[in-house]
């Protein structure tokens, strides 16, 4: 089975990829392609192998068959180096956040720059982090540990973590679980920024509502292996049970975008700033947005606005390419 | 029957291969933390702290036990045979060449190699591991070398305090049984100190330093899943610490006699 958007490059190719534990095949014989710059959901029941075939999608876990090619190079021969540009470029948002337990939040946030940006003086570090944790909303002391958050505290710092260093391919396990309603809402915000940005997204999800707001491409798997792969059409016509049996009706993209800009816009309102500008806008893009939702447009570029400049560059180059 | 007892030896071979990769890489990514002075340098601090400082007081109190110890032992026993001077032979024969290094491998192994182990499994349990990957730090460069690291250096250094402090309180007993001077007590342990006691105590202490380390790491990372792994991984930790320190202190006192 092998399935990919004609014309787009791929920046994450599955081939033949399998995966055990034990004697039990947690991934059986996956081959797909995952588009740059496009939002594509995992679904499926528990046990289906998700959170296994992310965590080999990003590298975590090694295929034992087959390999996962990362524009063009497999993870399994990356050199040094090449791996260590793969890290800086991608993220993992773990479904249980994944915060390291003995070190501050401040700490959790500051490892990765220090890492990929050894040069960066502790100012810097430090204004990088207030801004990915304004980001996300979190308003509490940064100097706490990661035992004294709630579990939807942990997960939007988790979050956070993700995206310090503005990856341009982001993993992320359930993101939107075990979150209250105004951080769900915050972080439905963040990853409709973040595809508005271009950014590749890999998301394993049981929320069939999301999946029709922001997916590209629906991937449903079943005992380890892909049943069905595409936009939502084409995976309906792959295996139309299997993907109703999980996503229910969905509606259409364009209806799906609007909803989606339209609860933003409803969030926004204490947020929003006169003159916020839509990066799309910034490059001249039109992208699959409702540009009459004023409220969405404000907070997104609010949010839009909070991450890296550096990267912005680069974002709207990768966005003009693809269009 | 010989089919089980094949796949066991395979097994067995395997995981020693994979546990000599495992200790070939920790050592590699501790030269380059010191070369290179990474981020787990901070790590490395911590580890001192914890194996080498906070084990300074229980350290000193086995010490000058075992050394009071000794001397009333031996000063009753030597008396018997009329070796008397031979007492202080025995105080660096026994504490700083054997008992010293053995004594405080066993503290290092009760605080440390336990701590490790357990700390590790349940970073694994917990996806921390994965976490760091995922930003692009190697956990073996950031958790287990500077682990490595600071606790070599921390037995090294607890040796050489415990060797002092089983000294003192062999003096302290022999304040109380034969007063002498303190300088008399201590020229007359350097007139039979010979460097090659020294450098096996040293020796040991940095072998046992490795073993304890290095096994309390794997056993650490070799936690996969469950939280019920993770005390287990703290009782095999404890247990092949103790016995590969064992027989290694007796290869090295085999080879230093026989050899």
């Amino acid at each position: 089975m092998w399935a990919r958007a004609v014309g787009e490059p791929p920046i994450l190719e599955f081939r033949s990829v399998g995966a055990r534990r034990g004697d039990f095949d947690i991934l059986r014989d996956i081959t797909f392609d995952l588009s740059e710059g496009r939002a594509s959901f995992f679904m499926g029941a528990a046990g289906s192998g998700k959170s296994a075939l992310l965590k080999t999608a990003a590298g975590l876990r090694p295929a034992d068959s087959g390999e996962v090619l990362y524009r063009g190079r497999s993870l399994a021969h990356l050199s040094r180096k090449e791996e260590a540009q793969f890290r800086r470029k991608s993220a993992f948002v773990f479904q249980d956040g994944a915060l390291w337990a003995n070190q501050s939040l401040f700490d959790n946030l500051a490892l990765p720059v220090r890492v990929h940006e050894p040069g960066s003086s502790p100012a810097e570090v430090e204004r990088i982090v207030r801004r990915v944790v304004d980001l996300v909303g979190y308003e509490e002391d940064l100097k706490t540990r990661p035992s004294d958050l709630s579990s939807g505290e942990r997960r939007l710092i988790a979050l956070a973590r993700a995206l310090v260093l503005d990856p341009e391919l982001l993993f992320m396990d359930e993101p939107f679980a075990n979150l209250d309603e105004a951080a769900s809402e915050r972080v439905v915000g963040i990853v409709a920024a973040l595809k508005e940005r271009g950014r590749s997204l890999v998301v394993v999800t049981t929320r069939s509502d999301l999946v029709g707001r922001f997916a590209d491409f629906i991937a449903v798997l079943g005992s380890g292996g892909l049943m069905a792969f595409g936009s939502y059409d084409e995976a309906v016509e792959w295996n139309g049970d299997a993907v109703r049996a999980l996503t229910g009706r969905l509606k259409p993209r364009a209806a799906a975008s609007e909803a989606a800009w339209g609860m933003a816009g409803a969030w926004a309102d204490a947020f929003a700033e006169d003159g916020a500008v839509l990066e799309s806008e910034k490059a001249g893009k039109g992208a699959n947005v409702k540009r009459d939702a004023d409220g969405g447009r404000a907070v997104l570029g609010d949010i839009i606005n909070a991450l890296p400049e550096e990267d912005d560059e680069a974002g709207r180059g990768g966005e003009e390419e693809r269009t | 029957m010989l089919d089980r007892l094949g796949r066991s030896a395979r097994r067995g071979a395997g995981e020693f291969l994979y546990s000599l990769g495992f200790f070939l890489s920790v050592v590699k990514e501790s030269v380059l933390l010191v070369r290179r002075r990474q981020v787990g340098f901070r790590v490395l601090v911590m580890q001192i702290l914890f194996t080498g400082v906070e084990a300074l007081r229980i350290s000193a109190v086995v010490a000058i036990a075992i050394g009071a110890a000794i001397n009333l032992i031996g000063s009753s026993l030597l008396a018997e045979f009329g070796q008397s001077r031979l007492m202080y032979t025995m105080l660096i024969i026994v504490i700083t060449r054997e008992l010293g290094p053995l004594l405080t491998a066993f503290i290092v192994i009760a605080r440390s190699g336990t701590a490790i182990a357990t700390e590790l499994g349940g970073m694994v349990v917990a996806h921390e591991m994965e976490a760091y990957v995922s930003v692009g730090v190697n956990p073996i460069s950031y958790l287990a070398a500077p682990r490595f690291l600071g606790v070599v250096i921390s037995m090294l250094v607890l040796d050489v305090y415990f060797n002092l402090f089983g000294l003192l309180g062999s003096f302290a007993v022999v304040q109380l049984i034969k007063p002498i001077a303190f300088e008399e007590y201590f020229r007359n342990l350097a007139a039979v100190l010979r460097p090659g006691d020294l450098g096996m105590g040293l020796l040991k202490a940095l072998v046992f330093g490795v073993i304890v380390s290095v096994v309390s790491l794997y056993r650490g990372f070799s936690v996969e899943r469950s939280s019920t792994e993770v005390p287990v991984a703290g009782i095999r930790a404890v247990g092949s610490s103790f016995m590969l320190v064992i027989l290694a202190d007796v290869v090295l006192t085999t080879i230093q006699y026989v050899g």
